[in-house]
């Protein structure tokens, strides 16, 4: 009766079109409210614009021509369907080619959906009902507003070849500084190799049956420096190590035997020993983290990094928050309950491989639940920010933390736009999507929150969930990777610049370095990081949005080790490619790990290290480039260096693997 | 006399059946003679290194047939533990009992109670035998809840004290006739802690009165379980009425009270006020499901998980439901409950289906 009733209705008022069973055949329509019976076309929608679920077997397809740019709602979101359940994707291209556009299942109230897209006068969109749920007609309205110019705007299309397993990754596996996308199965590492024309070469790697799937995150960095990215998982009961071999061809497992419940996994140099060890974050016992001997063997450590005993760890990001030159680690906590366990942490890095806690003096104590915040310099002033983002407003929204530069943050959320978010999520990260050089948010379930530059965010209009972030075509906009589709960054008329680094004396990733950009905007600064976010491993070049300066004042990079490199004239629009030591600053600097004293000097140099270096081998060279002296270090630690002339020489220590080079004038 | 309940304790678990206890014991047609055997308990000196240490249970031990004091119990719903089976005991010196606090909250144990808890599965290959895995106790101890887990040994001739966790392959032939495989994880003491606390304090699941308050067929007749507890003298009292779950395979129930019961156990250790995660919309302890709200109906999830999952229970939809999916999965991080289970329990997500299939009411 009702349903009689219904379509009785639809007959009477509104235009019903019948025959649009397929791309050829789609309706034209434009603004108003249209209607169909029941889904029954026989050509269902290609691909999948909407994410998980199918298409079903059938669709209505329609057609509208854009005579004029157009920002175009389209709903389902009507009185009249108040017990429907809708989907539908938009597709641009022709019936032979079609490319997603758009879509959506439920945004609208109950099950119906509301997709509002921007169209441009000529282009045509095919709009596709689909009968995923069910077979059901139903009124659908399209509405052309004034064409407002998007804040950002991205184009999505289904990943190709399309990948095999979870896929948690977008890092440069291949050397040549172009994000790939990285995929997981249990017993496989799906590589998509990013190509120079933006398209992907397919390389599945067998791993065998990992003991630990990274069910939890995964991060990514080469930690035994022989030049090939290796990955740890994060599982529910331990940790698994998957590292290349020489030529990256394949992975051994190396997994933990210790139980560790996994969230938020990291590679940093925590001791600063120039290797690259592991972070994870425990969801119910102290954090873990396994230090590197610089050999590529880990010992596991437990403790005196955030040691609450039950937990509560979710989201770790290292950082330098207090510019000393040394990573320090927030963590995003959560957990149920009244104890301080849910009580985010700060801890300082003290330099000499121990961490003090400093939640309550610097002002990041919080108890809200949070899996993880998104940190940068939010106004570049030269000290990292914090957008704190919850999980769940049970104890406290969402918060934006301005860095004094004192040790202190002062929350800053009234009036940043933030406090107008009501939707949560468990990722958030800090990326500057649209390159005007002030870095975005994106997160909290998929906004992605504009910077203005005066530390007030706009959101987008854009809906996107987290993925993993890279730049998947090159053209220095960064862009998204989630449900085996690409949600390519459409850019604008913004400068930028990509910096990809190789660490000498400190890790071959430079993870944990910090790199300075200034032009006329203003000085950006960026800490390379593996493992933001929560589950995600995002790229490890630094994208730098340049607004509308054409040049670059200065590229400055502090390196873990010390070491500083300037560079100056850099191109924009390109990568740009840093080498430790490769453009060393005129002003001084000091080593961490090596150093050599007095310089000058008339009788001998003392080396001072941080790491045991008897017998170790040494050359000292002349600015000529001949070896002057050579041999292995004594347990004095001391070279006689009486008999050389006056001149330049280089000192050089070849110590695990590594090339140590101090420069010291003999009067 | 002592022999006397001994025999009758004997003849109890002889009789005593329900849905996670096989009831699989022969009768012993002269049982032995422990008179004078007695529980070893020596509060600074648990948990000892074996099993057999405390002296729980009559030669052999695999027989799980406790001595005197060695109070058996089961809940009316149990929790899923990767298809389990499983028998409990409580045990507490003399001259001290436990105090009824209400209906949805654990007893109030004095010190020194220790809760028992054996794991097992029948029929596992290759020889098609009963393998108990491991038995895990929890005592109280200065007012603090403390655990110990023992896992058994291949000849299931003894249990070893072991707190850090590990997984072993299990396969067995079920009551239908299914070869079934699970890698059972035993857990480690951290582990738990997840479900077994409040605040951060170590505490009982399963011993709340509105889980044990049901008639159980004793050798001299139908006693109800507190009334055997107060008998014993582990029990003070409790209330003529009881606000009670309902046994979530028992089909007279009502769909709504099967799930909440099945809910309660099974989840409401985490989702409910001063668990582990109390921040989430969901509150499941069987006092609080009564309210749709609660059991999130109609109620938006705070985070995404997969797309075409408005609600966390959709009504009327269960393949829209965020409960459904979580309860239906598999994957680490996408699976409900966190813990305790590897594989979907199948019978249940059939129950929730229904009960969510069956909320005559639509999502605004």
């Amino acid at each position: 009766m009702k349903k009689t009733t219904i379509l009785f209705f639809f007959l009477l008022l509104f235009s019903s079109v019948f025959s649009q069973d397929n791309c050829e055949n789609a309706e034209i329509v434009n603004a108003g409210i249209y209607s169909f019976n029941e889904i029954n076309g026989s050509q269902s929608a290609p691909s999948n614009c909407i994410g998980e679920y199918e298409n079903g077997d059938a669709a209505e397809w329609f057609k509208y021509e854009a005579s004029q740019d157009y920002t175009l709602t389209i709903t389902t979101d009507l009185p009249e369907n108040s017990e429907g359940d809708t989907r539908f994707h938009v597709y641009t291209g022709t019936c032979s080619d079609l490319t997603c556009y758009g879509g959506d299942d439920d945004s609208g109230s109950g099950y119906l959906s509301v997709e509002t897209i921007n169209v441009f006068q000529g282009e045509t969109y095919y709009i596709v009902f689909d009968n995923n749920w069910n077979d059901d007609g139903f009124l659908f309205e399209i509405i052309e507003n004034e064409y407002i110019e998007p804040l950002l705007s991205f184009t999505t299309q289904p990943v190709t070849p399309e990948p095999n397993g979870n896929t948690l990754g977008a890092v440069d596996m291949n050397n040549d500084y172009l994000d790939d996308i990285i995929s997981i199965e249990l017993n496989n590492l799906n590589v998509l190799y990013q190509q120079a024309d933006g398209s992907f070469v397919e390389n599945n790697i067998p791993t065998g049956n990992a003991t630990n799937n990274p069910t939890w995150s995964m991060a990514i960095a080469d930690y035994d420096a022989n030049g090939y990215n290796d990955l740890v998982y994060g599982g529910s009961n331990g940790v698994t190590f998957m590292k290349a071999n020489s030529d990256g061809t394949s992975y051994q497992e190396i997994a933990g035997d210790e139980y560790v419940f996994s969230q938020r996994t990291n590679f940093i140099d925590i001791n600063n020993d120039g290797y690259l060890d592991a972070f994870v974050c425990h969801d119910i016992a102290p954090n873990v983290y396994y230090l590197n001997d610089g050999n590529g063997n880990f010992t596991f450590n437990q403790g005196g990094i955030g040691d609450s005993p039950t937990g509560g760890n979710y989201g770790s990001i290292w950082t330098d928050y207090d510019n000393d030159g040394d990573v320090d680690v927030f963590i995003a906590k959560c957990r149920g309950g009244d104890a301080d366990i849910k009580i985010n942490q700060l801890h300082r890095n003290n330099g000499d491989g121990t961490f003090t806690e400093v939640g309550t003096e610097s002002g990041l104590a919080d108890p809200v639940q949070t899996w993880s915040s998104a940190w940068a310099d939010f106004n570049n002033d030269g000290f990292m920010d914090v957008f704190v983002g919850a999980s769940s407003f049970a104890d406290g929204e969402h918060k934006l933390m301005q860095n004094n530069g004192d040790g202190t943050f002062t929350d800053i959320t009234a009036g940043s736009g933030f406090e107008n978010i009501v939707s949560t999520g468990i990722e958030n990260v800090a990326y500057d999507f649209n390159n005007d050089g002030y870095v975005d948010v994106l997160g909290m379930g998929g906004e992605i929150m504009i910077n203005n530059g005066d530390l007030t965010f706009t959101s987008s209009g854009n809906f996107i969930l987290n993925g993993p972030v890279g730049d998947f075509n090159n053209d220095g906009f960064l862009d998204i990777i989630n449900n085996d589709q690409i949600h390519y960054n459409a850019g604008n008329d913004n400068n930028w610049v990509k910096i990809g680094l190789t660490g000498v004396e400190s890790n071959i990733n430079g993870i944990g370095a910090r790199i300075e950009i200034s032009s006329d905007l203003g000085t950006q600064i960026r800490d390379v990081k593996s493992g933001v976010g929560f589950k995600y491993m995002n790229t490890l070049n630094e994208y730098f949005g340049l607004g509308e300066d054409t040049s670059i004042n200065e590229v400055v990079v502090y390196w873990p080790s010390g070491i500083i490199d300037e560079i100056n004239n850099s191109d924009i629009n390109s990568t740009l490619i840093i080498e430790e030591g490769e453009s060393l600053a005129v002003a001084n600097f000091s080593y961490k790990n090596i150093s050599i004293y007095p310089n000058p000097t008339e009788d001998y140099i003392n080396i001072e290290s941080k790491f045991e270096i008897f017998n170790e081998k040494f050359e000292v060279f002349s600015i000529q480039g001949k070896i002057v002296i050579s041999g292995e270090i004594s347990s004095s630690k001391k070279i006689d260096v009486n008999h050389l002339s006056s001149g330049t020489y280089f000192f050089k220590l070849y110590s695990k693997g590594k090339t140590f080079q101090r420069k010291f004038i003999k009067k | 006399m002592l022999k006397k309940i001994v025999f009758f304790l004997i003849i109890f678990i002889i009789f005593s059946c329900s849905s996670d206890d096989d009831g699989s014991y022969e009768p012993i047609e002269n049982p032995p003679d422990n008179n004078g055997e007695e529980v070893s308990f020596e509060i600074d000196k648990v948990p000892y290194t074996t099993l057999s240490e405390y002296n729980f249970y009559e030669e052999n031990i695999a027989n799980l047939k406790p001595i005197d004091r060695v109070v058996p119990y089961e809940l009316i719903s149990p929790l899923f533990t990767d298809y389990a089976k499983k028998k409990r005991f409580v045990w507490m010196p003399e001259d001290v009992s436990a105090t009824y606090n209400s209906s949805d909250k654990v007893l109030d144990f004095p010190n020194s109670t220790i809760l028992i808890k054996n794991f097992y599965y029948n029929n596992v290959q290759p020889n098609h035998q009963k393998r108990i895995v491991e038995t895990r106790l929890m005592f109280k101890k200065d007012n603090v809840w403390e655990f110990a887990n023992y896992i058994w040994n291949n000849q299931q001739t003894e249990a070893y004290l072991d707190l850090s966790g590990s997984t072993t392959l299990v396969e067995w032939t079920d009551e239908n006739n299914n070869n079934r495989s699970v890698n059972y994880r035993i857990p480690s003491a951290t582990e738990c802690m997840v479900c077994h606390k409040s605040n951060e304090k170590p505490i009982p699941i399963g011993l709340k009165p509105h889980n044990l308050n049901k008639t159980f067929t004793y050798p001299t007749g139908e006693k109800n379980q507190l009334q055997q507890l107060v008998d014993v003298g582990y029990l003070n009292s409790y209330p003529g009425q009881i606000e009670t779950v309902v046994d979530w395979e028992n089909e007279s129930g009502s769909l709504k009270n099967r799930v909440r019961s099945y809910l309660d156990i099974n989840c409401a250790h985490c989702h409910s006020e001063g668990a582990h995660c109390d921040y989430r919309p969901l509150k499941l302890a069987y006092s609080e499901t009564i309210d749709d709200i609660n059991l999130g109906v109609c109620v938006e999830p705070d985070q995404y998980v997969a797309s075409g999952l408005p609600y966390i229970v959709a009504a009327g939809k269960h393949e829209r439901s965020m409960m459904f999916y979580r309860m239906n999965a598999t994957d680490e991080a996408v699976k409900m409950p966190l813990l305790g289970r590897t594989v979907v329990h199948q019978e249940s997500v059939d129950l929730l289906s229904e009960w969510i299939d069956n909320i005559n009411q639509n999502c605004p």
